[in-house]
């Protein structure tokens, strides 16, 4: 008796597994940071920080436009301030989606963008002081199908779009004081590997791969975008103007396009 | 022992009523509708969400959408063979999205027309790739034998403004919309009895969701408003003869939707919190709506910040 109902629980512990582990999708894998760290960071240590964060919906509503922010709690005028930011999702086809430069006039880091997740992924915020030490933070999002979607529309329409910025300052502003910042540039992004009608393969990659930020000619922020940047790359980023000027973005894609858009911020 | 064959039995039968639970409804003289079920696309997916059917003539049949899987396509085949002996001569999709599209296969010899809006073909080539991967993540082995053929059946009769079929004494007029609820919708008019299916134009009791323009879809509304309809199929939810109190609060939404993330954006309010601020004051009224909302506001958005 004891041991016919032993079975009996093992029968449908067997099937009730076979049943989930054919529906479960695939969760986020943290297989894959030993070797995504080794391929970008060969070498070198990177220690858990606690003073980054990232952060994110845990959820996707879009593989396409994933909201995510980045803080530090540290200063940019601090002697051990991280200088630069590499933020990688460590599922998708090419895994690094942005790298920023970060200079003074900065303060801390408060910066919100969108970016693309093919899969579950982890995302990893990989942090570099000026002496070179690395320090990492992550986050883990459900997502799909964020790099290889539809591109709907007609080419030559999107091209001719590309490049229109918008810049725009949160008021009034306080100088002196933390300001945010939102800047949208109007690009599609291609990924290198979304289907083409035209040739029956995929559309090569046409993506915004720089964009500097400049307050009076000082710089404040440089960034390396990827393709696992959104479509139309949106930033939003605090930064102190000390007193009235000139907010300036100037942008490049990957065929040498060249975009630039300045705000003056008075009294 | 016995037990354990006694649950082995109970198993398989609840395995095979499972398989006959597939039913359609006739709602008019000769107009049949299966009703799929409220569930979101992700994992918990069976394949059967959206509304499907078909219209018998005297000649013979058009299948409108075929459903989310090769399976639900032969369900709902073997409910047609079962009614009538008639000939399947159109298989119409009123858009692309996987769960009205999928079960085409399963009419393939059959050899009927497919027929669809102007752009569906490249619309399919496009997300194929997409939908049949997710599609086996969502469904498992219940989509194996798609797989193996890996294709989207695509439409071989287009409608570029409006199209007549004739089943035999039952003309079907099928006519084209602007980029709405997608780029790629049309709607079927049954003129015999008035009935009009709205494909994902219409959503009943399920939120809409947007994956177009939420500006040409509003305007698409008015323009369904003005037609001539005893009844209506929608894509998701019970068909209905109060057509336009259906169409209202599905405009209703639409527009709050629309008027609450241009107010976030003027704002300067971010994505992030107005995916959890947008038309909220309609959530008691659509199931689904925390899901479906926000992944609203999350296509939209973006899109809007640039107007």
């Amino acid at each position: 008796m004891q041991k016919r109902s032993f079975i009996y629980q093992l029968l449908i512990v067997s099937v009730l597994l076979a049943c989930f582990s054919n529906r479960a999708a695939a969760e986020a894998s943290d297989k894959l940071w030993p070797v995504v760290k080794e391929a970008f960071f060969a070498k070198r240590t990177i220690a858990d920080a606690d003073f980054m964060k990232i952060t994110g919906p845990r959820r996707a509503e879009s593989g396409a436009q994933v909201p995510v922010t980045l803080t530090i709690d540290k200063s940019q005028t601090d002697a051990d301030a991280i200088k630069n930011v590499y933020v990688i999702v460590d599922a998708n086809p090419i895994p690094l989606a942005a790298t920023y430069h970060l200079h003074e006039a900065l303060g801390k880091l408060q910066l919100s963008t969108r970016i693309r997740l093919e899969t579950d992924s982890f995302i990893h915020v990989v942090g570099e002081t000026a002496d070179g030490k690395l320090y990492v933070a992550s986050t883990t999002i459900r997502a799909s199908g964020g790099c290889g979607g539809a591109v709907d529309g007609d080419d030559t329409a999107i091209r001719a779009a590309a490049g229109k910025i918008k810049l725009q300052v949160e008021s009034p502003v306080k100088f002196g004081d933390i300001t945010p910042a939102t800047f949208i540039i109007k690009h599609p992004m291609f990924t290198g590997l979304q289907r083409d009608l035209v040739s029956q393969g995929f559309k090569p990659a046409f993506y915004i791969n720089k964009v500097n930020f400049t307050y009076n000619q000082q710089p404040l922020m440089d960034v390396d975008f990827g393709v696992g940047t959104s479509e139309d790359p949106y930033l939003r980023f605090d930064f102190i103007p000390a007193k009235p000027g000139l907010l300036e973005a100037k942008a490049e894609d990957n065929e040498g396009g060249k975009f630039s858009h300045e705000l003056n911020i008075k009294n | 022992m016995t037990l354990i064959i006694r649950f082995i039995t109970l198993l398989l039968l609840s395995t095979s009523a499972l398989a006959d639970s597939f039913s359609v409804n006739e709602i008019a003289s000769g107009v049949y509708v299966h009703q799929g079920v409220h569930e979101d696309l992700s994992e918990g997916y069976h394949g059967d969400i959206s509304n499907i059917g078909f219209i018998v003539g005297k000649k013979g049949v058009a299948v409108i959408d075929t459903g989310g899987s090769l399976q639900t396509g032969k369900q709902l085949r073997a409910a047609i063979k079962n009614i009538t002996p008639l000939p399947i001569l159109y298989v119409i999709n009123t858009h692309i999205h996987p769960d009205h599209i999928l079960g085409n296969e399963a009419f393939v010899d059959d050899h009927p027309a497919f027929v669809g809006h102007t752009k569906l073909a490249n619309a399919m080539e496009l997300r194929k790739d997409a939908y049949l991967r997710l599609n086996k993540e969502w469904l498992g082995a219940d989509f194996a034998a798609s797989e193996q053929n890996n294709q989207v059946v695509k439409p071989t009769q287009t409608v570029e403004k409006t199209l007549k079929l004739d089943l035999g004494g039952r003309p079907l007029i099928l006519t084209a919309y602007v980029t709405a609820h997608t780029n790629t919708d049309i709607t079927v008019l049954d003129s015999k009895t008035a009935t009009l299916w709205t494909g994902d134009l219409l959503f009943i009791e399920r939120t809409p969701s947007v994956d177009g323009d939420i500006k040409g879809w509003l305007s698409v509304i008015d323009q369904l408003k003005s037609v001539d309809a005893k009844q209506v199929v929608p894509g998701h939810g019970t068909p209905t003869k109060d057509v336009k109190a259906a169409l209202d609060k599905e405009q209703q939404y639409l527009n709050i939707l629309l008027n609450d993330i241009r107010a976030s954006i003027k704002k300067g309010e971010m994505m992030e919190k107005t995916m959890d601020t947008a038309a909220t004051s309609e959530k008691s009224k659509w199931v689904l709506f925390d899901i479906v909302n926000r992944r609203n506001v999350n296509m939209l958005y973006p899109a809007l910040e640039w107007e």
